[in-house]
């Protein structure tokens, strides 16, 4: 018998830096790496303002190649972006969580086209976030606020819903991520079930992944899922403040708590700023002893910079490389899958 | 179903105001399966319950979650007050942040403010001494008021005068030197990377990633540890032996014993005053003090014999306090159940309660509000009708929806206005209206013909009545 591959993940880098408008990030919500290799990056903004909302395109290299998709109700703005995902020939699908639309774009940030009308009947939307392409070429639409999964064409004709509200297999609640794996099954962040729940290409019930580990460590709350060639699991475990990795029989092999470090954006602003950069060399932001009374991995990550705080989104390039998107640190940890 | 009286439910709904943000009908009934007394006990010992709100509101504002400033905090704690099923203890967050007001402009950290507010949540019922002691030791406190700037060396009596002054004696009590050696007991009670934080609030930086939460730190090094003489006593006092002092001095009792008499009972004339103008019930001051000390300074002690006194339950005790701004509002948000999931329409929502005078986590100085009937002027009463008639106007609103059911189940056809108006009432949770706003408001039923746009109207019209701005 072939040993399962176990994948090993090395933390490389972080991008980004909080800014309310152009070149950083602010309440990240989602992440996708296109084809030309450039990230490009929801933001929702502290209030949904008029400045903040906007995707944001980067590389790699943290070269920035400006923003599009600003905040407003006309063609080509967004109110509260979500989720973004892209078909791999030019275009990206940016859902619009309290416009119940879905914007298409170009890879330059052109607008192409939109689709959705707020409701619950069959093609309806309400409070859309994850989005994936499949290898069939339909839009996978997390329907949070109606807790299903809707399948569209690419220009946005209804195909089919999966789920609806509950606890039972094949029901969701306040669904979140979801992901279409090589092999065409339906990766679904079962967030208010705490639970990943998985599906064939027909739509049936394949697997739930609820508990993990050898202490059989419940997820909390997970946001995202994405799935590699092999069938290894990558799981925004939200509501636990990490990122677990698990092999092709759901077997944990690696968690992850979060270790970030200065971006490139981010070290620029602290050589300029030399006060703030000078006094931040002199402090201690790892002191763990301090927060000993508490266990809350929320109230961890608030006070402990470097840890994941608020991942929203796990995102593959090239299977080589995984980004975690934290909303509250307003960045992008990646790691480097060996 | 043995039917509960009306009267028990009066009472409860009187409670169910004060000790909460108000009860329908259906809410009362449950509450009125219990005995009187057994309501008090299970709301002055609430049971952690595994509420779902906190995951709800992180994920549906963002802001709400990672708190760069005030609004958001402020917004995750107006969610959990309009969904929580410990009210009390959110009424008590709502009390101690109007006594320990801390607000954002020296605090520029939503996330820290938050971890204040959690504090009050978590330990506001207990005893005063162990809320005081993590008051001293709160870091938004101690930013507020300075401390990180008091040193062995150099003191700032900022801290220890507010203590004194403010948050547990009142003015007349004490002596500037005792303001003097209470400041020395507290040098070195500071927060953790204090250069580097000073350094990002003064520049209200969030760079690189956000706010970074606050820590307590004791430096003892930066402490005074010589001798002090404080209210009498003398030792080598540290800020926890300060805090036993000042708890077990009986003007302690009486600071605390007023102000839960102003915020549940009936309004006083604002704090600043009360060294020069006595109580209105002293006999009710005087029984509370008493079960300060009776039940070893617990909070949760004093508002059970509080909510069970005679001056508590007298029916000349109801409608005479104005609701305050926040109290207002979230009873609505509850009532209507308008953000059963949150979303980014809790921002207007949020911002509409400062209109009306009180903005959350940024409180006009460290006094607090002023509460009562300065609640109450033109513009603030302007902006309480208006929002009591976009909430309770919307029938697409889960509990306006369930409200207008429900009455329209309850009457006939041959129903007159006047029936009607007091129907609503009764599912509102018992509500009493004065004849004259009764009047009025039946004069606008017998105006409308459709039934439900009838009850929609008499619903909303009520919101806008006197009785409905008093809890």
């Amino acid at each position: 018998m072939t040993p399962l591959q176990k994948p090993h993940l090395d933390y490389r880098l972080t991008l980004g830096i909080v800014a309310m408008e152009g070149r950083g990030f602010e309440y990240p919500s989602d992440s996708f790496v296109a084809e030309n290799d450039k990230i490009y990056v929801t933001n929702k903004s502290r209030d949904y303002g008029e400045r903040g909302v906007r995707v944001t395109i980067l590389d790699m290299d943290s070269e920035y190649f400006g923003t599009f998709g600003h905040y407003g109700v006309s063609e080509g703005q967004l109110i509260s972006p979500a989720g973004i995902t892209g078909d791999g020939n030019g275009n990206l699908y940016v859902t619009d969580d309290y416009a119940n639309m879905i914007s298409q774009f170009d890879l330059e940030g052109n607008f192409i086209q939109r689709w959705g009308t707020g409701g619950s009947n069959l093609g309806e939307l309400n409070g859309p976030s994850g989005i994936a392409v499949g290898i069939d070429s339909y839009i996978y639409v997390s329907d949070t606020k109606n807790h299903r999964i809707q399948i569209f064409t690419l220009s946005g004709d209804i195909v089919s819903a999966i789920g609806s509200q509950g606890e039972e297999e094949g029901n969701f609640h306040l669904p979140w991520g979801v992901d279409v794996g090589s092999d065409g099954k339906v990766s679904v962040a079962d967030w208010g079930n705490n639970r990943i729940q998985r599906f064939d290409s027909n739509g049936e019930h394949v697997e739930t992944i609820s508990a993990v580990g050898t202490s059989k460590s419940q997820l909390n709350h997970p946001s995202s899922i994405v799935v590699d060639s092999r069938g290894n699991r990558y799981i925004a475990d939200w509501g636990n403040e990490t990122v677990k990795v698990l092999n092709s029989s759901s077997e944990l092999i690696q968690e992850m708590k979060g270790q970030a470090t200065l971006s490139k954006w981010a070290s620029a602003f602290l050589e300029t700023n030399k006060e703030e950069g000078l006094s931040r060399e002199n402090a201690n932001l790892d002191n763990l002893s301090a927060l000993e009374d508490t266990e809350d991995p929320h109230t961890v990550s608030a006070h402990i910079e470097k840890l994941f705080w608020s991942p929203v989104s796990v995102k593959l390039q090239k299977e080589n490389l995984l980004l975690v998107t934290e909303s509250n640190r307003h960045r992008i940890q990646v790691y480097e899958i060996k | 179903m043995e039917k509960i009286e009306d009267e028990k439910l009066e009472l409860l709904s009187h409670l169910i105001r004060r000790a909460g943000f108000g009860a329908t009908r259906r809410e009362l009934e449950d509450y009125g399966k219990y005995s009187y007394e057994d309501v008090v006990e299970t709301l002055v010992t609430p049971k952690e319950t595994n509420w779902m709100g906190d995951y709800l509101v992180r994920r549906f504002d963002g802001e709400a979650s990672g708190m760069i400033n005030a609004p958001g905090s402020a917004r995750r704690w107006i969610y959990r007050m309009m969904s929580s099923d410990t009210p009390l203890k959110e009424k008590m967050t709502l009390f101690w942040h109007g006594i320990f007001a801390t607000g954002v402009p020296k605090v520029i950290n939503g996330r820290v403010l938050s971890d204040q507010i959690e504090m009050f949540r978590d330990h506001g019922l207990g005893r005063f001494d162990d809320l005081l002691l993590r008051l001293a030791k709160d870091p938004a406190m101690i930013v507020w008021l300075d401390n990180q700037e008091n040193h062995k060396n150099s003191i700032n009596e900022n801290w220890g005068r507010e203590l004194l002054e403010l948050f547990s004696m009142g003015v007349g009590n004490y002596s500037e030197d005792d303001i003097k050696e209470c400041a020395k007991a507290f040098t070195g009670w500071t927060i953790g990377n204090t250069e580097y934080m000073m350094v990002r609030s003064k520049r209200d930086s969030d760079w690189p990633y956000g706010r970074i939460a606050y820590h307590f730190e004791y430096l003892p090094n930066d402490h005074d540890d010589q001798t002090k003489e404080f209210l009498g006593h003398q030792g080598n006092f540290n800020g926890e032996d300060i805090i036993k002092v000042i708890c077990n001095r009986e003007t302690t009792a009486k600071f605390i014993a007023r102000h839960l008499y102003h915020f549940f009972v009936a309004d006083e004339v604002p704090v600043p005053s009360w060294n020069e103008v006595a109580p209105r019930d002293e006999e009710a001051i005087d029984e509370l003090v008493k079960a300060y000390f009776d039940t070893d300074h617990n909070i949760a002690g004093m508002l059970s014999y509080l909510f069970n006194s005679d001056f508590f339950k007298s029916k000349n005790a109801r409608y005479k306090k104005v609701k305050g701004p926040a109290e207002f509002a979230v009873g609505l948000l509850k009532l209507s159940r308008e953000f059963e999931i949150p979303d980014r329409d809790m921002i207007p929502r949020y911002r509409q309660i400062g209109w009306m005078g009180q903005e959350l986590n940024n409180p006009p100085s460290v006094e607090g509000w002023h509460e009562g009937q300065e609640w109450v002027n033109t513009g603030s009463l302007i902006e309480r009708i208006n929002f009591a008639s976009e909430l309770l106007g919307n029938q697409e609103n889960a509990g306006i929806k369930e409200l207008i059911d429900t009455v329209e189940e309850a009457i006939t056809e041959n129903s007159t206005p006047e029936q009607i108006v007091d129907e609503c009432l009764t599912q509102l949770g018992f509500l009493k209206l004065s004849s004259n706003s009764k009047t009025a408001v039946a004069d606008f039923a017998n105006g409308v013909e459709e039934n439900r746009a009838k009850i929609s109207g008499v619903i909303r019209l009520i919101g806008s009545t006197r009785e409905f701005q008093m809890a």
